[in-house]
């Protein structure tokens, strides 16, 4: 079972964590890292399964962050809002996938990138509705008399919305899209010609789901993290989204939670693990930053296919050289 | 008129240092399909080495700057050796998380030295303007200018007519053809990553006048992807050249264009680019490689 | 009846323990304080000096003994500018480390987005740096701030150089983020107060390299006073492009600009800048006898030499100490926001402003004052503007 393990370990964590932590730090921790795992689905869709190098999921992130904002600011119930949220995800998704039409590997992944630059400018010139730079401030997620705005309860909502997704994601990578995805991911031209598949189509569906997902996560990110501003979405956010499911296994969903805990709570433990050593603290934030390059060459270096292969009894490295 | 070509001329010096930044970035990229998310790392290190060398240890600039691009050089190198290496014939995303990962070791490493997350620097290049009719020239955008033509032709003979160079474009163009030739292919990789790091270094010292040297200077090489996908990827000269249309193109939207575009238009180019020419934008000068 | 009285005693020294614990971060030994900062990411350069001088004000406390025989403790945490990972360490220092207050947090996003947390765990919230004016306004018992918007700043000075100086087409140059907007609100609204507007106005984002463009585009415009929303970087990099190609227009920077490493690194190019300070840059030459013994003290134990950011941060630890002295030995949330409440300090070695809050106010200071950099040093030309 790819589900049971890691969240059977990531509860045994939190129950670790909640004893040593308190509660309320180890629940945030949690709530951003099942959010995180909701964008890495995303990712796991887009380069684990058919295969492409995308460098701007931050920026579908972002619309759905400023989506859900902007509504709740409104007042807009969330049971309305996310959707329109994972729509826009979605459509912003297969916008970015268009050179894919044309372009192949390094270059589609330029044109992502450039993409998600993109988006990021418009986020800041579109000051009459984003405030631009400025940022807006997020209310909690509320429902009528219900509102999630402590920590337990915002944990509640995130791996609700994490395990529908995820089942979501099962059974899509289970079907004909899955097969497709693998298809293309293996080989584009034998793909298309010996089995019949749409390349462009199959391309597409990855980018729709993995964007909507992207819109969702980023719906849930604004409301917990409370405030969005456009470089929160930046480059870096989409390289973290990639190192996530690189670390924790593209190939498989349960990467990306391995990934997304390695992301959010690594930093987290470094820091802690400080606390504990003795001497000048002052000048360690240098030395966090090292620690956590270290900790992703490391990871790179000895599990090249992710600690999801590992978990699960270390398969062989991938065949062949597939772009991701 | 007069401001059109002042504005030119800081578009051509800046592109110069987003076309070397290119340039390092393809070279490694040709010679051994490594894509490196670190150069602007490396060139910021670069620019702190000549710093400590040239104010710290009381070096003359020539040497420091020498010192400094050499070792980094050596710096390249190693990595390669000890890291790198693993990623070749492995997936692209290997690379890019690697050399992401290596860069934040540097940068955090450099993060700890109190003087260097405390201030910011400058190499003391002569800063004069100079004159030329109604023109007014810095003296730094002249010297990037120079320095990057006089390197594109020690490279171009380096390239044409040395035994490692030859054996370098031999390697990058087919590996397994260059080893049966008796080519060291393994050594050849070391070699491009050492020229790539001291490539990125010297950028870094060129930079190193114009926006000074401090933490964040790496950050100029996000404008190199663009630069280096627009010349193809895989041609160095179209690094360079991309590089510099780059900057000209940034400089003239920022004069012409309505206020804000400015940012967007080197993405929006390499979008058109990217769609009208799908192969790079020196497709046209395959041939003459 | 002994077993009854020793249980009696026993209830009363467990609800004095659970007394003593119910202030968190609060014990007979220490305070604990826990600050937010950006130590690796976009604006490191300054997160690092404001811990130092946080570092340095509480590291003399304690040797003096602490406040009211209670040391100062203060648990850092790097946030990298990201508002996930101030989000989290604001969490971890509530639950995990419970301190007593937050000190200095950095930087608008993450302030944004820790400072609900910390207010709804009841902790004060003090002093961040971010220009937004939800960290004093609207009214909060735990919200204290001492840097007001750039706004407020950028009103007054403007308007204090149009009207002394006549000038007649005013322009600026911003960075297009909070901080460049702040400004551009603050400029539009003191040339509205002097029946102006804003000739022109250009942008560059956070990095950028070459100012060229916007310099050229501001000289078309005509402008007789550009206004600079830059950090040091961008501030000589716009003066020197000006300067070079013979546009001796002059020029205003915010607090942002005011750095010794604006002369030091712009040389020739920045002269005749003016700039808003909120606090004198620590000069070694010329300093008073306080000012270069604290000099001499930071350089020792930090190796480098201090700048205005350490001065703001040892100012703001500062505060806490007598802000905590007032509250007295019996130090609970509501004695020491009291005790803010009632504190009014004098300029100090620094020539910092007085600091005064009240029940009605907790912004400690709005005026900034007017610099020019005169021979390679800053020179201060105004008192602080009202």
């Amino acid at each position: 079972m790819s589900l049971l393990r890691p969240a059977l370990l990531s509860v045994a964590m939190i129950a670790i964590a909640v004893g040593v932590l308190g509660a309320d730090y180890a629940l945030g921790q949690a709530t951003l890292v099942t959010t995180y795992a909701i964008a890495g689905l995303g990712l796991v869709i887009i380069v684990g399964q058919a295969g492409q190098i995308t460098l701007g999921q931050g920026a579908l992130v972002a619309l759905g962050a400023y989506v859900e904002a902007l509504l709740a600011v409104r007042g807009v119930p969330p049971l309305l809002s996310m959707p329109l949220a994972v729509l826009l995800g979605a459509a912003g998704g297969a916008l970015a996938s268009v050179p894919a039409w044309r372009l192949g590997g390094l270059y589609f992944a330029m044109s992502t990138l450039a993409f998600a630059l993109i988006v990021e400018e418009m986020l800041v010139r579109w000051t009459s509705l984003t405030r631009g730079g400025a940022g807006l401030s997020v209310p909690a997620m509320a429902w009528g008399g219900l509102k999630a705005d402590t920590p337990l309860e915002q944990v509640v909502v995130s791996v609700g919305v994490l395990s529908l997704v995820w089942l979501a994601c099962a059974r899509w990578m289970r079907g004909r899209l899955g097969r497709a995805w693998r298809a293309v991911r293996e080989d584009e031209i034998a793909a298309a010609e010996a089995c019949g598949i749409d390349v462009g189509a199959a391309k597409l569906h990855a980018f729709v789901l993995g964007g909507g997902l992207a819109g969702l996560a980023g719906a849930l990110y604004a409301h917990w993290i409370g405030f969005i501003s456009p470089e929160q979405f930046g480059l870096t956010f989409s390289f973290e989204l990639l190192m996530l499911v690189f670390i924790g296994g593209a190939r498989r969903l349960s990467g990306a939670l391995w990934g997304a805990l390695v992301i959010v709570s690594l930093p987290q433990l470094i820091a802690l693990v400080r606390d504990a050593l003795p001497g000048d603290s002052s000048r360690s934030a240098g030395l966090e930053t090292m620690l956590f390059g270290a900790v992703i060459v490391l990871a790179v270096l000895l599990r090249p296919q992710g600690l999801a292969s590992a978990a699960e009894g270390g398969r062989r490295r991938g065949r062949g050289r597939a772009p991701y | 008129m007069l401001s059109l070509i002042q504005v030119l001329t800081s578009g051509i010096a800046i592109g110069c240092v987003y076309g070397l930044v290119a340039l390092s970035f393809v070279l490694i990229y040709k010679a051994t399909e490594t894509v490196s998310f670190m150069q602007g790392e490396l060139l910021m290190v670069g620019a702190f080495a000549a710093v400590a060398l040239n104010a710290g240890a009381g070096w003359p600039l020539w040497l420091a700057a020498a010192t400094a691009v050499a070792g980094m050089a050596l710096l390249g190198a190693m990595l390669e050796r000890i890291v790198l290496r693993h990623a070749i014939g492995q997936p692209h995303l290997v690379a890019v998380l690697l050399t992401f990962g290596l860069g934040l070791i540097m940068r955090g490493g450099l993060t700890t030295v109190p003087a260097a997350s405390h201030d910011i620097y400058r190499l003391p290049f002569a800063d004069r303007v100079l004159q030329v009719g109604a023109l007014a020239l810095s003296f730094s955008h002249v010297l990037v200018i120079a320095a990057t033509a006089a390197l594109a032709v020690v490279l171009a003979v380096f390239f044409r007519h040395t035994r490692a160079g030859l054996a370098l474009r031999a390697c990058s163009e087919n590996a397994r053809v260059a080893s049966l030739m008796g080519v060291p292919v393994e050594a050849m990789h070391t070699l491009a990553w050492a020229l790539g790091a001291g490539l990125a270094a010297i950028a870094g010292v060129l930079l190193a006048p114009i926006t000074f040297v401090h933490l964040n200077m790496g950050l100029i090489a996000l404008k190199a992807f663009p630069a280096a996908v627009l010349g193809g990827l895989t041609s160095l000269p179209g690094a360079l050249l991309g590089g510099v249309f780059l900057g000209v193109v940034e400089a003239l939207a920022g004069l012409a264009l309505p206020e804000g575009v400015k940012d967007v238009v080197p993405y929006a180019v390499l979008m058109l680019a990217l769609f009208l020419f799908p192969d790079g934008l020196s497709s046209g000068w395959r041939g003459r490689r | 009846m002994p077993v009854f009285r020793a249980f009696v005693a026993l209830v009363i020294a467990l609800s004095a323990l659970v007394a003593a614990a119910a202030t968190p971060g609060v014990s007979d030994r220490e305070i604990v304080l826990g600050s937010i900062q950006d130590l690796s990411g976009p604006a490191a350069m300054l997160g690092s000096p404001v811990r130092d001088g946080m570092l340095l004000r509480l590291e003399e406390a304690n040797e003096a003994g602490g406040v009211h025989g209670r040391k100062l403790r203060m648990v850092l945490e790097d946030s990298g500018y990201d508002p996930k990972r101030g989000v989290l360490a604001a969490r971890k220092l509530l639950d995990h480390d419970q301190v007593f207050a937050f000190l200095a947090n950095f930087g608008t996003p993450v302030v944004m987005a820790t400072m609900p947390l910390i207010v709804e765990a009841g902790r004060p919230h003090l002093f961040p740096f971010s220009p937004h004016e939800s960290t004093y306004s609207p009214l909060h018992p735990l919200k204290f701030q001492i840097f007001a918007p750039y706004q407020r700043y950028m009103d007054a000075a403007t308007r204090y150089m149009v009207q002394s100086r006549g000038y007649r087409r005013t322009c600026l140059l911003y960075q297009d983020d909070d901080y460049g907007l702040e400004v551009l609100k603050g400029v539009e609204a003191g040339l509205a107060r002097v029946g102006q507007a804003l000739v022109e106005k250009t942008s560059y984002k956070r990095g950028a390299t070459d100012f060229s463009s916007q310099i050229a585009r501001l000289r078309a415009a005509d402008c007789d006073f550009v206004v600079l929303a830059t950090v040091v970087r961008e501030t000589i990099a716009a003066m020197s492009e000006a300067r070079k190609t013979g546009w001796m227009v002059d020029m205003l920077v915010t607090a942002s600009g005011y750095s010794a490493q604006t002369h030091e690194l712009g040389g020739m190019a920045v002269d005749g800048l003016y700039a808003v300070s909120v606090l004198p840059h620590p000069y070694a030459a010329g300093a008073n006898r306080a000012l270069a013994d604290w000099i001499k003290r930071y350089r020792a134990r930090f190796g480098v030499d201090p700048n205005v950011w350490s001065a703001m941060g040892y100012s703001i630890a500062d505060l806490f100490v007598r802000g905590a002295r007032a509250a007295g030995r019996e130090l609970t949330v509501a004695r020491f926001v009291s005790a803010l409440e009632h504190l009014e300090t004098t300029r100090d070695f620094f020539g910092s402003p007085e600091y005064h809050f009240s029940g009605e106010d907790h912004l400690g200071n709005r005026y900034g004052r007017l610099a020019q950099i005169r021979d390679g040093r800053w020179v201060i030309l105004t008192d602080y503007l009202k």
